[in-house]
């Protein structure tokens, strides 16, 4: 009798129905033909790094408070959010993040301060939110001004969306407004129904995985 | 609604906060009797007018912050990083 293993598939806290395995997590099999779109990318690998918010981290890291920047750490591209003050946020491609981790480990060894980096993929939850209606989803459940004066391409911020503590991280694709929202893996699936609720009236769809999207580019 | 003006978040609303009471020095463990632990927990001056007191930034930030607020109109008049008020010692 000959024993075969499965191999372990990675699923996120949001149901995907249908669904497909890609790079080991179950994800949507949807492709939306709208123009905005809601997309689970919680197995974008997801590491956090704690450090003094003003030092010698922060210079080695490159990225302030409230900002994000498509960078390269060593693990191929990732987007660097300073998410919180002497918190910052790196979300790499599915299946990066034990290389990610040690990049950032190696980057901050030589700071001198008390640093630490977590490895937060299967701990949290995280979509996005992109198209022209997504200003207008997102306005319906949290109290953010949303304007691009305000809140321009590249802003990080955190703070209550559909009474949920979530990171939001204005990412645009192409030119096209996009939101990443990071948030507790038990509150993934409410939050993306609250999303969905909150665009029904906009024609938002599900769409499948999609990735970092963007160019590298400093913000 | 209330308005609170995190220095790090910029405006934000109350509910994004918890309040954690009116600030104050926290009494020595080695020399405060239990009867000077207790009324530091629980009793509360209850001033009406300008109180400093302490708030935590939980969905937002997640900082604690030392706030100038009066009690009778919610005007805020300061708001600052309780670990920089505890490094220059001015609470």
């Amino acid at each position: 009798m000959s024993e075969t293993t499965a191999a372990a598939v990675a699923r996120s806290p949001i149901a995907a129905s249908p669904a497909t395995v890609l790079d080991g997590w179950e994800v949507s099999a949807r492709a939306a033909t709208g123009a905005s779109t809601l997309s689970d990318e919680t197995p974008l690998a997801k590491v956090l790094v704690r450090a003094p918010f003003d030092g010698a981290s922060r210079k080695a890291l490159g990225v302030r408070f409230g900002r994000t920047e498509h960078t390269d750490v060593g693990s191929g591209e990732v987007l660097l959010v300073g998410s919180a003050p002497g918190e910052w946020l790196t979300l790499g491609a599915p299946g990066t993040a034990p290389a990610l981790r040690t990049a950032l480990e190696e980057r901050l060894a030589g700071t001198g301060e008390f640093t630490s980096v977590l490895d937060l993929t299967h701990g949290r939850a995280l979509m996005r939110l992109q198209g022209p209606a997504a200003t207008t989803v997102l306005a319906g459940v949290c109290a953010i001004d949303l304007a691009d004066t305000v809140t321009p391409d590249g802003t990080a911020l955190r703070t209550s969306v559909a009474a949920v503590v979530t990171d939001v991280v204005r990412d645009d694709v192409s030119g096209v407004r996009s939101y990443l929202l990071h948030c507790e893996r038990s509150s993934g699936q409410y939050l993306w129904d609250a999303l969905l609720d909150a665009g029904s009236r906009s024609a938002v769809e599900v769409t499948g995985f999609r990735g970092l999207g963007s160019a590298g580019s400093a913000r | 609604m209330m308005l609170l003006p995190c220095p790090w978040c910029g405006p934000r609303n109350a509910g994004e906060f918890k309040y954690a009471g009116e600030g104050g020095a926290r009494p020595d463990p080695a020399t405060t009797t239990p009867e000077e632990w207790r009324r530091y927990l629980y009793f509360h001056a209850n001033t009406r007018g300008w109180v400093t007191e302490s708030w935590y930034h939980g969905a937002g930030c997640r900082r604690w912050l030392v706030v100038e607020r009066h009690t009778l109109t919610h005007e805020v008049r300061g708001v600052r990083d309780a670990v920089q008020v505890a490094r220059e010692g001015t609470r």
